[in-house]
């Protein structure tokens, strides 16, 4: 039945997608729900929560409040906040309740910015999609809306760099780390100062990736293939690099959820880009070169997977699937990947696929009861909450997350 | 810069009264702020007991999630407590929100689920969201529907957010329903039910004792029942024991259909409004009750502590088994400081805010739910010791008692383990000092600040670990569907239910 789970836990949803692409941008990020979704997100779909903070709130919508469509109160809220926080902007996400109500974001953000004196960006999130599509439209909306601006001139109050709010973003953390003690000097930009220039990097995020330190594993490579500064949008990388995106020379995707975003700054800045993920660890890498089946199938997101599949080619000569319950984009799919949509036709994909090897997270397996091949755990946080490695101060905080 | 944090001292507030509470502190005002310390406020699920796991209190029941696939995402966290064979879903999509077909759909789902399982379940929850309470869907004719379809019963769980500060909110409305099966039985003098928690209470509450003194033969707790035999010879009851406010709906629902009456005893840290509680009890039952084993025993353990940790300076949050502002007023009297307070400020906490008021008028209040929140300065502690899982999180730094196991703590039995866990924080702390004074680096004092990536963790508010936590939070709100027969304004004292 379509729909219907019996045997898995539903994956991601849309808003936490959102959530989490702007979780390090330094802005206000406004769930427009009763609270449970806020709960959800940042209870279960947001690791770094638990570290560091963020200005993120649930707008506390209640019965009333959605059946005379008060959204001139939602808006004096936010008011409220941004005269006490200083952020740079406010994005409202959607949830299920402004999906019955057929809220007008359109009309809501214009009302926001005109009160709040703020860039706001609104993410039209139901709840009934997956992550990446959240993190697609979040993505996309932020470079139309940001990239190529002034630095500091995203909002009207302009603040010295000092006086940087107490909505803390990413970037401004490791402001000097990445720029590993050089200055840029007056008049040149800061990718002239290093090799090859700089790189963006879209799709990072724990939902895609699984790891919440993801972000220092690629600014070690591409730096060490002479790249040079590394813009890790949304992960310790904050607005201020998304104004800078049209320096870039290049945008590495590493989900398929970034691609409209590298889609749209390939056709406004000319920036080409190319999707891989750099993150399979060496451990992996042995596990995959030693499995030997006929046939394989892979099932993460797209990028993920496509580059398990690379990993394995080196060493096998299987037939290998890729199957995706998220996006499947056909510029990176061959022709036999598959999308997979109910546990049923997962069920039948494996049966009638006679697979000897599955990669994937190992939640998945428990729609195939009776499966006699040899299951490779590869974790998705997206599917199951599972991290590849857990921090250590996560690991001491008491959580509901089953990470932990 | 703009730092500020909306903060209100117990004299300030105390002078206001509970008329003129001041819009920083009414969460209906402004944006909810997350945080770790507001999660039981905004997902009662993701710890603890929220509607999805307080409906699977009924002993062989399983639970269908039909919703949007957002509200289903977290229930994966219950998987590691048992619950991995006991949630279903029905996922909707954009259509079925915006035309409500899924309600079609429902019949077929259930007889899915039913046909899936080994075990025939003794009830189908179904369990429905914003979605639903927005359709104004009659959850009653469909799950009547459902059950002619799958042989089973099926009963409705409505998780409605957006009703949370209404007359039935959700916790509130689920405990109702998880009683709903209960069919009139012939009453027996010997047998009493205790209603209010998901989750047994302790071992060694001295009500047990006091029931089984009065010949009480059978106690029963949902939580305790062994199979759905057990839990529907609740319906045998003398009387029921309300132990949590948000039950008062529950027990007069069991009361006009099954007859059984209901007194309600509230869970308490002052140790004289203990005794006088039971006084009442006594009275209500036309006895007197002797306490004075369970209260010396309590009263040692409070008097233990005052001795070897003298004024000490307590933080209190609300994520905890027990009013803030009544703990607080406790502590206060026991002689200790409270310097802050983490809650939720409603007119029904100002019988406890006069009082903290008279006694430390500097003692400051907070709302986790405030957006200011977010600038709170974790790097100035004032607090010896914080209790909450909340508190711990502003004072990373400071010894901890989360104070929210499941295992439910009451009466001087309760009192009598806070202190004693409070003690063991202190002399943890003691021993930590010690160690670092010989330049063990366990002792090394943890910086306080909300920023884990700086302060290296919460290692005080890890001690009582991953999902055993109860919301404490809001218990007290705007609940007053049921009138109470016997309410006393001093101390939050009740009895209800007149005769038993």
């Amino acid at each position: 039945m379509k729909g219907l789970l019996k045997y898995l836990s539903p994956f991601a949803p849309d808003q936490s997608g959102a959530a989490s692409v702007l979780y390090d941008m330094g802005g206000l990020t406004i769930i427009c729900d009763a609270g449970g979704c806020t709960g959800n997100i940042c209870g279960f779909d947001e690791p770094r929560w638990f570290l560091r903070k963020s200005a993120i709130f649930s707008a506390g919508l209640r019965d009333m409040d959605a059946i005379l469509g008060r959204d001139d109160r939602m808006v004096e809220k936010i008011q409220d906040a941004a005269k006490k926080l200083d952020a740079d902007f406010a994005a409202l996400i959607g949830t299920p309740v402004p999906a019955v109500i057929a809220t007008d974001f359109k009309a809501l953000s214009r009302m926001a910015e005109k009160r709040c004196h703020l860039p706001v960006l609104t993410i039209e999130c139901t709840g009934t999609r997956l992550y990446d599509e959240g993190e697609a439209d979040t993505w996309l909306g932020l470079f139309q809306k940001f990239a190529g601006m002034e630095p500091d001139a995203a909002a009207d109050k302009v603040k010295p760099a000092e006086e940087k709010s107490s909505v803390v973003s990413g970037s401004e953390k490791r402001a000097d780390s990445d720029k590993t003690g050089t200055r840029v000097s007056e008049g040149m930009s800061e990718s002239e100062m290093y090799g090859k220039g700089a790189v963006g990097v879209i799709g990072m995020t724990p939902l895609n990736l699984s790891r919440i330190d993801a972000d220092q594993i690629i600014r070690d490579e591409l730096k060490a293939q002479g790249f040079g500064p590394v813009y890790c949008y949304g992960m310790r990388d904050g607005l201020e690099t998304i104004k800078k995106a049209g320096e870039t020379v290049l945008n590495l995707v590493v989900s398929p959820s970034g691609l409209p975003a590298a889609r749209y700054l390939e056709k406004r800045f000319g920036t080409s880009y190319r999707m891989e993920y750099p993150f399979l660890g060496e451990e992996l890498k042995k596990e995959l070169h030693a499995a030997d089946g006929k046939k394989i199938l892979v099932i993460h997101q797209q990028a993920a997977a496509n580059a398990i599949r690379a990993e394995l080619r080196k060493t096998s000569g299987a037939e290998i699937t890729v199957g995706t319950w998220f996006l499947l984009d056909e510029e990176f799919r061959e022709p036999q990947d598959v999308h997979l949509t109910t546990e049923e036709n997962f069920a039948r994909l494996v049966t009638e696929g006679q697979y000897d090897v599955i990669v994937g997270d190992r939640m998945l397996e428990r729609v195939l009861r009776n499966y006699e091949g040899r299951w490779m755990h590869v974790p998705h946080f997206a599917v199951s909450g599972e991290l590849e490695e857990t921090p250590e101060e996560l690991s001491s905080c008491a959580t509901g997350n089953s990470v932990l | 810069m703009n730092r500020t944090v909306d903060c209100i001292t117990a004299g300030e507030l105390a002078a206001l009264g509970k008329d003129r509470i001041p819009e920083e502190f009414q969460s209906s005002r402004h944006l909810i702020y997350s945080s770790p310390a507001t999660l039981a406020f905004n997902s009662p699920g993701a710890q603890g007991f929220g509607v999805k796991r307080a409906g699977l209190a009924v002993p062989g029941s399983v639970m269908l999630l039909v919703a949007p696939g957002c509200c289903g995402r977290n229930t994966a966290a219950l998987n590691a407590l048992g619950y991995r064979e006991r949630f279903f879903y029905l996922l909707m999509d954009d259509t079925d929100i915006v035309t409500g077909r899924h309600l079609n759909k429902i019949s077929q789902a259930v007889r899915e689920v039913v046909d899936s399982l080994k075990e025939k379940p003794t009830v189908v929850m179904i369990c429905i969201t914003c979605v639903d309470a927005l359709l104004g869907t009659d959850m009653e004719r469909v799950c009547r529907k459902a059950s002619e379809a799958a042989g089973v019963p099926v009963r409705p769980c409505y998780m409605y957010a957006l009703t949370r500060e209404g007359r039935m909110p959700p916790m509130v409305h689920v405990r109702k329903t998880i009683y709903e099966l209960l069919e009139k039985r012939p009453r027996k003098r010997t047998a009493v039910n205790l209603l209010g928690e998901f989750s047994p209470f302790m071992e060694d509450m001295e009500l047990y004792d006091i029931l089984r003194g009065l010949g009480v033969k059978n106690i029963r707790e949902i939580s305790r029942c062994r199979d759905f035999e057990e839990y529907l010879s609740m319906a045998e009851a003398n009387f029921n024991i309300v132990l949590n406010p948000e039950c008062r709906p529950a027990a007069e629902d069991i009361r006009r259909r099954l007859g059984i009456p209901s007194i309600e005893l509230t869970r308490l840290y002052q140790i004289d409004k203990i005794q006088h509680q039971y006084e009442l009890l006594g009275g209500a039952l036309g006895t007197k009750i002797d306490d004075q084993v369970w209260y010396q025993s309590a009263r040692e353990k409070v008097d233990n502590f005052g001795k070897n940790y003298p004024n000490t300076r307590f933080a209190v949050g609300e994520w905890l088994n027990g009013n803030a502002f009544e703990l607080s007023l406790a502590l206060l009297r026991y002689g200790h400081q409270v310097t802050e307070i983490y809650g939720t400020i409603t007119p029904e906490q100002f019988v406890y805010i006069r009082k903290i008021a008279e006694i430390s008028p500097d003692t400051r209040i907070y709302s986790n739910l405030s957006p200011t929140m977010l600038n709170y300065d974790c790097s100035v502690s004032a607090a010896d010791v914080t209790i909450g899982q909340d508190a711990a999180f502003y004072h990373p730094g400071c010894p901890n008692v989360p104070w929210n196991q499941e295992e439910q703590p009451f009466g001087y039995a309760g009192l009598g383990h806070l202190f004693e866990a409070l003690f063991a924080a202190r002399e943890g702390e003691k021993s930590e000092r010690i160690s670092a004074t010989c330049g063990d680096e366990r002792g090394e004092r943890v910086p306080a600040s909300c920023d884990r990536e700086k302060s290296g963790g919460i290692s005080a508010a890890s001690g009582n670990g991953s999902g055993e936590m109860i919301s404490a939070a809001r218990k007290d709100e705007k609940n007053k569907a049921v009138p109470t027969a016997l309410e006393s304004e001093t101390q939050g004292e009740k009895i209800t239910g007149g005769s038993v």
